[in-house]
Parts: structure tokens; sequence; C-alpha cells
């Protein structure tokens, strides 16, 4: 590579209208040069090894294989052999809209996002400001909220489990001391999904107060001085001068805990140790991996993958409409 | 100073020829392996798939593959364990093979109704079961299991018995219970009810953390209360919606009145320790369990009983292990030498007897099995029907078995509605 560049310099060299001091700033582009040679000298041209290969990798392994998925959710594929590319039509997707099991998995999954990463922002942001306070052992707590999230989710899912025991879970147990339940966390269909989320939340509250707590050690000191000197009450400053300046935070926390979120299947394979999961509890990873591996119905696993994709877009594009209009991003 | 300017660039310069020129071959790697269809490795090797990667399994095939490797030392092998979840990364690696054209010599899988996954990929070794004769040495319903559009598409390696019932023996000692007095449905339920009066222990460990267990259990209380002949219409999809409902009432009865609160939090190893530790009394199981018994150093008859589930005496509920044969084999000779021996005498005393199962052929001497497993093969032998086992592939096809365990899911994991259970796994059985 970097002899294409070297011979570039050569060739420039030897027309003798570069300078042989050069400043900085490069070079003042002659207009005298031919198109071509123009071309080769761009930035864009230039820059090419730096963003080329990312580019094509990302676009071959990430945006390629979400273009084939689509193209075999259009197709009949199921069972073993070469899929039949002739007749492409929307069967799965309505297929997908008249199956109970579809619309059951899509309404657990828009719940658990947005019951996932609403309360979760809201907790981190909690979390943040408490820690921002300037409270003792800081680094500690710190430490300790953040904690959770480095362990794995086959490791968090096993132990909630063992928490979420009827007979001797320590969830029981400490209701118990209210006189409340015990409760069939995972037995029961209505209180399973909640359970989830609950647990998630725990993993990943810390996170979001990492991501909010950076942010707001980047607010001047000056803004909480001068609310004060207006005479803002603590909450009354934090939510008129403090939060709106987060908004930079909200979206990178909201983005990963989508993530986060939709890898929520880890945690319900590891939970049951299969694509089963607790009844109330189903998600559409989990459906999806049920078509698609257990009965090879490649197609419709297909078609529901872009459906989960279009629903993941859909949490969080009226967010990114918002901020894009506002000109923060 | 520019000196060391320049002397960075180059670095940085070098770095990234460097790291262009590893993408390349990455990405050129990639590419070739899509195209040779990933056959660059494998050359002749033979290359099996299983899921043993513990406990019994384990040391069961390490028996088989150590065996095969001393009695075909030409032959390269690949034996390659897949774990977790059961066999449903198992399952899911094959299928992702498959799919590719890429198939694996053999891999291990249930015969029967399963194979109706791999229409289309099965190879035959039809010529293999001729060769060796394993028309005549293995039991016949072994033998049509394995077939597939009529052509042999698999070899049996050791069978699992599924009408067991298995109790701690001194907590029915305990309770004044006689399990060997047992001969309905209705015995243990009463003898159930003996134990939650007379003991603390749990009369039932039930583990329903993964919906198979309760369908087991379903299907093992159908064949008991009802008979091998309406099981069989069930499962054939020929109705028999009565039968169904009146199997589901009395499996509600256990599931509501006999097992642990904690069942739906717990999986067969929790289910089945709860026998171990005393604390419960009976488990429904296939003799899997018994391995663990095994292992944990308990005696039969002293420590553990077992009792063919009451009311099934006369039938060894059929399950079957078995190495499977796509077509477009990689090596295929390798594989018809490793299928012969699978079926053979010697491979199926290695396996079974450190497996906990019993082998599929009719011309074994029990010497090596020890006290229950020799039982079981009396048992096989004498057996007046042979159902085939519906939570494990035998039955129904792995589409169907999908979705009654989803049934039992969504509908019989906690309240149980026996009507709305009933009507799906019999739209289920009928599909």
């Amino acid at each position: 590579m970097d002899n294409l560049f070297d011979k570039l310099r050569r060739l420039r060299a030897d027309e003798g209208d570069e300078p042989s001091v050069r400043t900085d700033g490069g070079t003042a582009t002659d207009s005298s040069r031919s198109g071509f040679r123009e071309f080769l000298g761009s930035d864009f041209v230039q820059s090419m090894p730096f963003w080329l290969p990312p580019f094509l990798l990302a676009g071959f392994f990430v945006y390629g294989a979400i273009g084939w998925n689509l193209l075999i959710s259009l197709t009949d594929s199921s069972g073993f052999g070469p899929v039949d590319y002739s007749s492409l039509d929307f069967e799965m997707y309505f297929r997908a809209f008249g199956d109970p099991a579809f619309i059951e998995a899509t309404r657990n999954t828009f719940v658990l996002l947005v019951g996932f990463i609403g309360i979760c922002l809201v907790f981190g942001l909690l979390l943040a400001i408490l820690i921002d306070r300037h409270i003792r052992f800081e680094n500690t707590f710190r430490t300790i909220y953040l904690l959770p999230m480095s362990l794995s989710f086959v490791v968090t899912a096993q132990f909630w489990l063992w928490m979420y025991n009827v007979n001797n879970g320590m969830v029981n147990a400490f209701l118990g001391l209210f006189g409340l339940g015990p409760y069939n966390f995972i037995g029961n269909p209505e209180l399973v999904l909640p359970a989830v989320i609950f647990a998630l939340i725990w993993q990943f509250s810390g996170y979001a107060m990492v991501v909010f707590l950076a942010s707001l050690r980047a607010i001047p000191q000056e803004h909480y001085e001068a609310a004060r000197v207006d005479g803002a009450s603590t909450i009354k400053m934090y939510w008129r001068v403090i939060i709106p300046q987060l908004t930079n935070a909200v979206i990178s926390a909201l983005v990963v805990l989508m993530v986060f979120g939709l890898k929520a299947f880890d945690f319900l394979y590891a939970l049951v140790g299969g694509f089963q999961p607790p009844n109330g509890s189903d998600i559409l990873p989990t459906l999806m991996v049920r078509v698609a591996f257990q009965k090879n119905q490649w197609a419709y696993g297909s078609a529901i993958a872009i459906l989960l994709f279009l629903l993941a877009l859909g949490v969080i594009a009226p967010y990114l409409y918002y901020e894009y209009k506002q000109g923060t991003i | 100073m520019r000196e060391q300017d320049s002397n960075s660039t180059l670095t940085r310069r070098r770095m990234l020829q460097a790291t262009g020129a590893a993408g390349a071959v990455g990405f050129a790697g990639c590419l070739s392996n899509v195209t040779d269809g990933g056959n660059g490795g494998g050359g002749n090797t033979l290359e099996v798939l299983h899921g043993w990667t513990g406990g019994d399994g384990k040391k069961a095939v390490n028996a088989l593959t150590e065996g095969f490797k001393e009695a075909h030392s030409d032959v390269d092998t690949d034996f390659r364990p897949i774990g977790g979840g059961g066999n449903t990364n198992l399952n899911t690696v094959v299928s992702n093979r498959l799919s590719q054209n890429d198939p694996p010599s053999s891999f291990a899988g249930w015969p029967g109704r399963n194979l109706e996954k791999y229409d289309g990929v099965l190879g035959d070794i039809s010529d293999v079961w001729e060769e060796e004769g394993f028309t005549d040495s293995h039991i016949q319903e072994a033998a049509d299991l394995c077939q597939y559009n009529d052509k042999y598409a698999a070899v049996p390696i050791g069978s699992h018995r599924l009408n067991c019932l298995f109790y701690n023996q001194s907590v029915v000692d305990s309770a004044g219970v006689d399990p060997s007095s047992m001969s309905s449905i209705d015995d243990l339920v009463s003898a159930m009810e003996t134990v939650a009066a007379e003991t603390d222990a749990t009369p039932m460990a039930h583990a329903m953390k993964a919906p198979w267990t309760t369908l087991q259990l379903f299907g093992v209380v159908m064949l008991s209360q009802e008979g091998y002949e309406p099981y069989m219409t069930f499962v054939e999809g020929n109705g028999g919606g009565d039968a169904v409902r009146s199997a589901l009432e009395t499996t509600k009865t256990i599931l509501q009145n006999y097992i642990s609160d904690d069942a739906s939090q717990i999986g067969l190893t929790g289910s089945n320790e709860m026998i171990q530790n005393g604390e419960a009394a009976f488990i429904h199981q296939g003799n899997w369990a018994a391995g663990a018994y095994r292992g944990a150093d308990l005696t039969y008859n002293e420590d553990w009983g077992f009792k063919t589930f009451p009311g099934t005496e006369g039938m060894y509920t059929f399950h079957i292990d078995s190495f499977i044969y796509p077509g477009n084999n990689p090596s295929p000779e390798a594989t018809k030498t490793w299928m012969s021996y699978a079926g053979s005498k010697e491979a199926q005393r290695l396996f079974n007897t450190r497996k906990g199962s019993i082998p599929t052929r009719t011309d074994m001497s029990s010497d090596d099995f020890g006290p229950y497993l020799s039982e079981t093969m009396e048992d096989f032998k004498n057996a007046d029907q042979l159902p085939p086992t519906l939570a494990h592939g035998l039955a129904v096809s792995p589409n169907q078995l999908t979705n009654m365990k989803s049934v039992i899911t969504e509908n019989f994991s906690g309240p149980y509605n026996v009507e709305a259970t009933a009507q799906g796994l019999l739209d289920v059985a009928q599909q």
C-alpha cells in the first residue's frame, strides 16, 4: 500500500510543481493537473485504505447477511436442500401476522425492550446522580453497581433461577419478611416476564449509570452554581438544567441497552436450558430460533428475524429522529 | 525529531500494511470456505458428532470410540462432542451443517419419525444392514425405526426404557408403601397420598423447567390408564380425544397435588437429586435417571428401587439412540465401517454398560450389565408391546414434538388447562 503512495509522491515530485517544504495543512491543489491524477490525489482515494476494508467487511457480513436473510424470508424454504429463489412473495409475513405464537412473542419482546430500557435508563440516571453527589466510598459503589455487567448471562440466569425458587429462593425469603408470597416467579405466566426484566435491569442499570456519570462529570460546575444562584431547588436544578444536557448519553445508553435487551435470548436459553422459554416469556429471538433450527422452517424463521429487526429499529427510530431534528446527532 | 517522526509514520504504514494483508487473507479464507463447501479440511476423515459431553454419556462414548480406534486403526477419526441444552446445540450444529450441504460423516440422534426432519439429506446404508446381518441380530422394532422411506438410514446404538418409576427406598418404607404391589395409576396416586400424609417428603419429584418431562409424564399416564391402543391411536393422529382428556385429568391431579412447589425452577438433575437426597418418594423418568444413582454410589434395592410404571407392566416404552447416516457423505467407506461397528456386539456392550442403557441386539448376554440392567434386558425381551416414546422422537415428527412441547408450555405448566391442552395435542398429532 505505501508503495502506491511513494509512487504517487514521486509522480508529483517529477512534475516539480510541489514545494520542497510542505506546510502542515498539505498542498493546495493545482488546477492544471489532469482529472485522473486529481482523482488519485483526492481525499476520497487517499483515505480509502482506512475506510474501505472495514466498509467492505461490514457491508458483506452485516448488510449482505441481512439482505440475504430478507431474500430467504421471501421464499418458502424449509427442510434441507437448496433454496428455491424462483418465486418470491410475502407469504411468510402474512403467516406471521396470523400466528398467535408470533403475536404473543412480539408483545413480549416489545414489553421487554420498552420495560427494560426505560426502567434501566431511569434507574441508571438516579444512581448516577446519587453517586455524583460526592458521597463517601464513591468508587466502591460505582464498582458494585457495574459489577453485575461483567457476569455472563449463563451465570446470572442460573443464579436468578435459584433466587426465584419458590421454596428456598432469596427473593421469596426477602418478600416473606414483609408477609408477602411466596410467588412462583418462573412458573407463573404473569410474573415470569417482569421477573426476567427485573433480572436484566439488575444486570445492566450499572452500565447506564456509568454512561450518565461520565456525562454528568462533563457538565461544568458553573451550571450547578448558576441554577443555585437563580434559586432553583435540587430537583428543579436537575430536571431543568442538568438532565436536558444528557441527551447524548441517553442515545448511547439506549442503543447499547437495546442490544442487551435483544440478547435476553441468552438469558432465557440458560434459564431453562433450551429454546422453549417458560410460558409467558417467549420472545421473538427464541421463537425465531425454534422455528428455524428445530422445525427447519428457514423462510418463516427469516421472516421473523426481519420483523424483529424492524421492531428494534422501530423502538429507537422515533428517538433518533427527534435527536436528528434537534441537531444533536 | 524529524527522524523519529518519519520512523513512526513507517511503523504506522507497516501496521496498516500488515492489517490489510491479514484482512485480505482472512477474507479470502472465508470465501474459499464458502466455495468448496468446507470439504477442504476433511478428506476421508470420519467425523462423528454427538452430544455426550458429561457423566455416563461421556464415559460410554469414550469407550465406544476407543474400541473403534483399536479395531480400525487405519481409519482417521474425528469424534466431536457438542454439548449444551440436552441435544439442543448438537441438533442446531447438525441442522446448520446439513443446510449448508456440509454433512458430517455421521451424527447421534433419534431414529423413527425424528428422521423426517432430515428428509432429502439421508443416505442409504441398507448394504451395511444386510452385510452385518443387523436385520436378524437387532430387534425388529429397532430395524423398522431405523428406516426412512424403506431405506436404512441409521444404526441403533442402545435403548433407554421410558416407562420407569424410581423411588427412594427409605422414604417409601417410612410411609409404609410397597411399590411392588402397585399395578395401576390409581394405586400410584393413593401411594403418593400416603407419602404426603405420612412423611415430609414430596410424593413425586418432577422437573418443569423444560416441557419434555411433563409431555413424557402425560405419555406414560396415558399408557397406564388408557392402554397401548388408544396411545397409538393418538400418536398416529387418528383422534382419541376422550382418552387424551382423561389421561390429562390424571396428570393434572398428580401435578397439582403431589409435586414440589419449585418444580418450574428445577430441571432433570434437580428433580432426580430429590430422590437421591430422600426429599421425594417417586420419580417418573427414562432409565438414564438410574445412571445418576450409580454415580452417587447408591445401591439398587437398598437406597433406590425401580418399578415398571404402574399399569404399564408388559410394556417397554421404547427409546433409541442411534447414529444417523447423511447422504452426500464426506467419507462413505469410513462411515460404513463406523456404522458396522456401532451395531456390533462389542460396540453395544462397550457403550450400553456405561451409559446405563441396553443393547437393541437380541443375542447379547446380560453378564456385564449388573442386576438392574439385566432385569431391564429381561423385560425388553419379554415385552408384549414396545410403544414408541412420545417425547423422544420415535412416535411423532420433530415438528410435531416441538409443537407439542409448546402446547404443554402454554397450557399445561400451571395453571393446568386440560381442555386447551387436549385440543392442542390432538391438533398437533393430526398435522
